[in-house]
């Protein structure tokens, strides 16, 4: 038993209220009990503590524990470079730290939207006096009034009302106004008549309620607690970049340990040792990939830009690539949401509207003109694109009518039907438009070539036949009905059924005995754009799930059309759905093709739940308020850009902003995109760490100077490296990019082929080059064998850089080797790519500047070399270059 | 198992509910129920008279439910005197309601709820109110942990309060998410999820089974206090029954204390239930 389902007589006793309202004492007691009115933000982890993080995980405490022993050193080494390297760390620490979080930040504002519906006033009943009060100071048992305009601030059970409507669109995302009532419900607390919700709104009418929740516990609490406490969790993106750094951060500590304990063997002092070891840590970690990553991210989310899909979340572009199920709405997203007159069926035929004549389909397109809320004004039709569909086609088969209207009751999304009184001369005659099913039982006649029949099982089963015949072309079906009400006053004054404009209607005293006329279909045609789309998913592996309002037939027809189904799709309808439990749904969920049809915002959060529950990656698109829980649920929230409200917008991670669901495969293209690219500009940046590390290991173990700094591996690492690898994350999506299905969860951003071509094959290459520029400058400047120079030598610095150029000149050839790794650079283009050679370009004078420019030089320890060098250099570019082509073309062929 | 239940009313509205839910509960297993009223030390004669008006309601829905009634007033300190009844009259079970102000505190120390909780000898309902629409609970969520003690009490309290109300009870339980260090979490369905299920949650259903109340599971990994109150949102639950916290103060401070977490955001009343009675 809950408060909805007692008689009003019992609420006040029920909720410990007299008449006269509380007593101020007593709202105050109640306050200080049940909190204030308000919509509290869930407790998060703070921004700073959030931003700390970075700073704090394994990677990160790695590099301080290098950063503190570089200091350390020059504390007791004073002059051999060591600050800088300390400094140079923590500068690495920093930028992994702020481009990782801006990756992750995202403003949260859907709870600020949600505020704004709630009014700040409102006038209740204290003491026996009406007050108008605080909406915050409210409390269960307050006595509460409610007229036309009002926005509604807390949960509260009527218990008087005079024609009240109430918008309850935040909480049930319909729009029609709903009649609210003051007698006793036995269903559902979301559904009772009786009952008016936080977030809603009087449209019209007056009504006094009391209050029995407040604030987070009122429906409108619960929208705005799961918006705030339901998580997607991290982004298939983020859990790999967790995992890379856990990995590259063994391979550098277990390397470090290693060559320490080798130098320590081979009778090096603990301080070359100790420099060798942070070396090894240093070239081991891509210093520029974090940052890459985000920009790649923050490129990906412009071109998904342009292409209509604003994305609000970085790590969401590649988590939209990683979608394995899309959840969509149907009106608007799937179709246009332009209704449009079809068929009609009267007299036992169905016609097309275009054969309809005010003739014979006159008394049908009279209830359709009539029994209608939309107008036309300056031209142009206005209002619900139902009401315009029929209103239009009435319009232009029977002219223009003017019948007093005298009352009305609203389309109720419950019962499915609207009803209007009209006064056609001196009959008052009663128009009625709804779902058959609610209103066929409520028919006792039917009207065929003008004469009223009545209505026997033959006349139904002919009625339901035709009734599907339309629904099964994907036809949106209305019934129209009339009834003449009888006037029992003979004085001509109102009958008891109907009174006047002002009162409230009971539909059970009016709504029945009605005479059938006929059935109107209506249109929603498809957006043109959506069966490719659709087509596209399938061939991606993309499940797409419907989940719409409208009837079963209506939406198995239209996903038909669309190629949505190709078979025998599994329908649950709403009543359904809400009977299944847990167990039930999921097996649902596995079948292939699923629509859910009759079914309102409010369930989509448990599809969504139990769909990630079974480890897919799902995208669901919304509008309403009540969507934006399963907007924040999902692992990308769509909003409308068109249709949504604030709070869908703020709750999702992606706008369309042509509310087409041909822009969602777009976006999904253009993520999955993004990861490939991703994983291009990670083999480029993980090849040249081996040129980074080899050196390293040749300085311990063979004895000879340190062929390439510290200070110069950052130089490659977050200087030359930088854009090239950019350009790669620019790589426009390969037509085979949506023929493949989604990429399994299972498989690793950096994974043993990536690492494989990268640390065997390309790595090594660069190695080489680094190796034989360093040599060679040395060799010609007359160095011998076992000779140690000091690091001002210019000879020694003229190597270094040599060996430093070296890198940056094969990694110009390994850019375009990177762009594929089965396909051959001439086959996708040489120049498809325009970036690459604005990144080449500017990596080249980069390192121009740090071999011939003296500040350069003075940073990085180098020392302009002859051009010569650069000559014997580059014949490795082209020795990469082609044996990487001959090694795809292996590939291709076995 | 509850001859003697005894429900502690004060001036508030809270007390009443929570009252409520006594009264149900002795109805259901056909025990006395003790309305005891201790007015505290300056308490003002409205407070006093409310408090009054409360028990005098309470004792007529008693007698209207047939539930034998005794009302009990004194004065002095809550905590001391109901722990006086409490052994004078061999009360089984005590409930009390906390107040909002018991829940701005940290780990709701030094409260009387907390003291009520601790000191008395019998098994003890803690109820927080927080919405007086749900008459009736519907829907029942039981959070567990893996290891539950006092099983047998547990599942008959929780039985006898869903048989009260006609109520379908749901079993929800949070493991701790599974990682590797370089696989990070591990991602398992709930019918893998189900393979784990401990062995005292399993003792808990065939309970439910034997008293034959409709019940659910649910595995959720996840943080224990944020599911529980998502799931409660969510599933729009009408009362939460969960253990009461036996974590140290330390360890709250430095784990999370999910009882508080609940306490704090429910979206619906709360029974925190501390059972004394050992399982045989």
């Amino acid at each position: 038993m809950k408060i909805h389902s007692l008689p009003p007589e019992d609420v006040l006793k029920q909720l410990i209220v007299s008449e006269q309202g509380l007593t101020e004492k007593e709202a105050e007691k109640r306050l200080a009990e049940f909190g204030p009115n308000e919509i509290k933000e869930v407790k998060k982890k703070p921004l700073i503590i959030r931003l700390i993080e970075q700073f704090t995980h394994f990677l990160a405490v790695l590099l301080w524990i290098a950063a503190f022993f570089s200091f350390l050193s020059e504390y007791l080494h004073p002059g051999e470079g060591m600050l800088t390297l300390g400094l140079a760390i923590v500068i690495v620490i920093f930028i992994n730290a702020i481009f990782t979080f801006i990756q992750e930040y995202r403003a949260e504002k859907a709870l600020e939207a949600l505020k704004r519906l709630l009014p700040f006033y409102v006038k209740a009943l204290r003491d026996g006096k009406e007050k108008e009060i605080h909406a915050r100071d409210i409390v269960p048992g307050d006595i509460i009034f409610l007229s036309e305009g009002d926005k509604v601030p807390v949960d509260a059970r009527l218990i008087e009302t005079s024609g009240l409507m109430v918008n309850n669109a935040p909480l049930t995302g319909e729009s029609e106004p709903m009649p609210r009532v003051s007698d006793k419900f036995d269903g559902e607390l979301i559904e009772s008549p009786n009952v008016v919700f936080a977030g809603t709104s009087v449209v019209s009418g007056s009504g006094k309620a009391v209050v029995f929740a407040t604030g987070m516990q009122t429906e409108f609490g619960r929208i705005a607690h799961l918006t705030g406490a339901v998580e997607s969790g991290l982004s298939p993106l983020q859990i790999e970049i967790i995992k890379v750094t856990r990995i590259i951060a063994v391979i550098a500590t277990v390397m470090g340990v290693f060559f320490f304990a080798l130098g320590y063997f081979m009778g090096r002092t603990f301080w070359e040792n100790f420099i060798f070891a942070i070396g090894i840590i240093v070239a081991n970690v891509p210093e520029g990939l974090l940052p890459t990553v985000t920009l790649s991210l923050a490129m990906g989310s412009q071109r998904m830009a342009k292409r209509k899909a604003l994305i609000k979340t970085l790590t969401s572009v590649e988590a939209l690539g990683s979608v394995t199920v899309i959840c969509t709405d149907k009106t608007g997203t799937l179709t246009q949401n332009r209704m449009t007159v079809r068929k009609i069926w009267f007299d036992n035929k169905i016609i097309g509207l275009d054969d309809a004549d005010a003739r014979h389909a006159g008394e049908l397109m009279k209830i359709a003109y009539l029994c209608n809320n939309a107008k036309f004004i300056d031209g142009q039709y206005r209002g619900d694109p139902t009401e315009v569909a029929l209103f239009k086609a009435a319009k232009e088969t029977i002219g223009d009518l003017k019948l007093e209207r005298i009352s009305e009751i609203p389309f109720d999304s419950e019962r499915k039907r609207m009803t209007t009184v009209n006064m056609v001369g001196e009959k008052r005659i009663v128009f009625t438009k709804g779902a058959l099913e609610g209103l066929l039982p409520l028919c006792s006649h039917m009207l065929i070539k003008g004469e009223k029949i009545p209505m026997d099982d033959v006349l139904r089963e002919k009625v339901v036949d035709a009734y599907h015949s339309l629904m099964d072309v994907g036809l949106r079906v209305l019934a129209f009905t009339y009834k003449e009400l009888e006037n029992r006053n003979e004085s001509g004054v109102m009958s008891n059924e109907l009174k006047d404009k002002n009162s409230s209607l009971i539909p059970d005293e009016i709504e029945n005995n009605m005479v059938l006329v006929g059935l109107i279909g209506l249109e929603d045609p498809p957006r043109p754009e959506v069966p490719e789309a659709i087509k596209k998913c399938h061939e991606a592996g993309i499940k797409v799930i419907m989940i719409t309002g409208d009837g079963s037939r209506t939406a198995e027809a239209i996903a038909s059309e669309i190629g949505l189904i190709k078979g025998r799709p599994v329908i649950v309808e709403g009543h359904k759905f809400t009977k299944m439990d847990d167990r039930e749904l999921r097996e649902v969920l596995k079948e292939k093709e699923v629509i859910f049809a009759r079914m309102t915002p409010k369930h989509k959060m448990r599809v969504v739940s139990i769909l990630k529950e079974e480890g897919k990656r799902v995208a669901v698109t919304g509008d309403g308020v009540n969507d934006a829980p399963a907007l924040k649920k999902a692992d990308i929230g769509i909003a409308m850009g068109i249709a949504g409200t604030d709070v869908a917008k703020e709750s999702a991670d992606m706008i369309l902003l042509d509310d087409n669901f041909a822009t969602i495969v777009n976006a999904i293209e253009e993520g999955r995109a993004v990861y490939e690219n991703i994983r291009k500009f990670i083999s480029y940046i993980f090849s040249s760490n081996i040129p980074e590390i080899i050196p390293y290991i040749a300085y311990v173990i063979f004895r000879i100077p340190l062929p390439l700094t510290i200070i110069q591996i950052f130089a490659i690492d977050l200087g030359t490296d930088m854009l090239p690898a950019l350009a790669l994350g620019a790589e426009k999506p390969t037509p085979e990019l949506m023929s493949q299905p989604p990429r399994s969860p299972k498989e690793r951003l950096l994974n043993l082929k990536l690492l494989r071509r990268a640390y065997l094959f390309l790595g090594p290459t660069e190695a080489a080059a680094g190796l034989f520029g360093f040599f060679y400058v040395l060799k010609t400047g007359g160095w011998q064998w076992g000779e140690m120079l000091p690091v001002s030598n210019i000879l020694y610095m003229q190597a270094t850089t040599a060996c430093l150029t070296a890198v940056v000149v094969t990694q110009v050839a390994n850019v375009f080797a990177c762009r594929s790794y089965r396909e051959s650079v001439f086959n996708i283009g040489l120049f498809s790519n325009k970036l690459i050679f604005a990144g080449i370009a500017v990596e080249l004078i980069l390192q121009l500047f740090i071999v011939y420019h003296p500040v350069g030089n003075k940073i990085f320890s180098t020392y302009p070399i002859p051009v010569t060098v650069w000559l014997v250099l580059i014949p490795f570019a082209f020795i990469l270059f082609f044996s990487e082509e001959f090694r795809k073309l292996i590939v291709r062929r076995f | 198992m509850y001859k003697k239940i005894l429900a502690a009313i004060n001036e508030y509205l809270n007390s009443e509910i929570a009252a409520k839910y006594a009264l149900n509960l002795a109805r259901i297993c056909g025990s006395k129920l003790y309305l005891c009223f201790i007015a505290e030390k300056g308490l003002s004669g409205e407070g006093f008279n409310r408090a009054e008006d409360t028990i005098k309601r309470l004792f007529i829905q008693a007698d209207t439910l047939g539930v034998e009634a005794e009302i009990i007033t004194e004065s002095g300190d809550p905590v001391r005197k109901i722990g006086e009844i409490v052994r004078h009259e061999d009360i089984d079970i005590v409930f009390a309601a906390t107040r909002r102000e018991d829940i701005e505190r940290r780990f709701y120390a030094s409260t009387v709820a907390r003291s009520l909780s601790l000191s008395l000898p019998c098994s003890v309902a803690l109820v927080r109110i927080v919405h007086i629409g749900k008459i009736h609970p519907k829907k029942i969520l039981v959070p567990l942990k893996a290891r539950v003690n006092h099983v047998k009490e547990r599942a008959y309290f929780t039985a006898k309060i869903a048989e009260a109300f006609s109520s379908e009870v749901f079993i929800f339980h949070t493991p701790k998410p599974i990682s590797k260090f370089f696989h990070g979490e591990i991602h398992f369905s709930p019918l893998e999820w189900e393979k784990h299920l401990p062995l005292d949650i399993s003792h808990f259903m065939e309970h439910m089974k034997r008293y034959k109340v409709m019940h659910g599971r649910r595995i959720l990994p996840g943080k224990a206090g944020k599911s529980i109150t998502v799931e409660a949102f969510a599933k729009r639950h009408d009362l939460i029954i969960m253990g009461a916290s036996q974590r140290s103060l330390l360890s709250s401070i430095l784990k999370g204390n999910p009882v508080e977490e609940v306490l704090r955001e429910t979206p619906c009343d709360l029974i925190i239930f501390r059972p004394r009675h050992e399982d045989t």
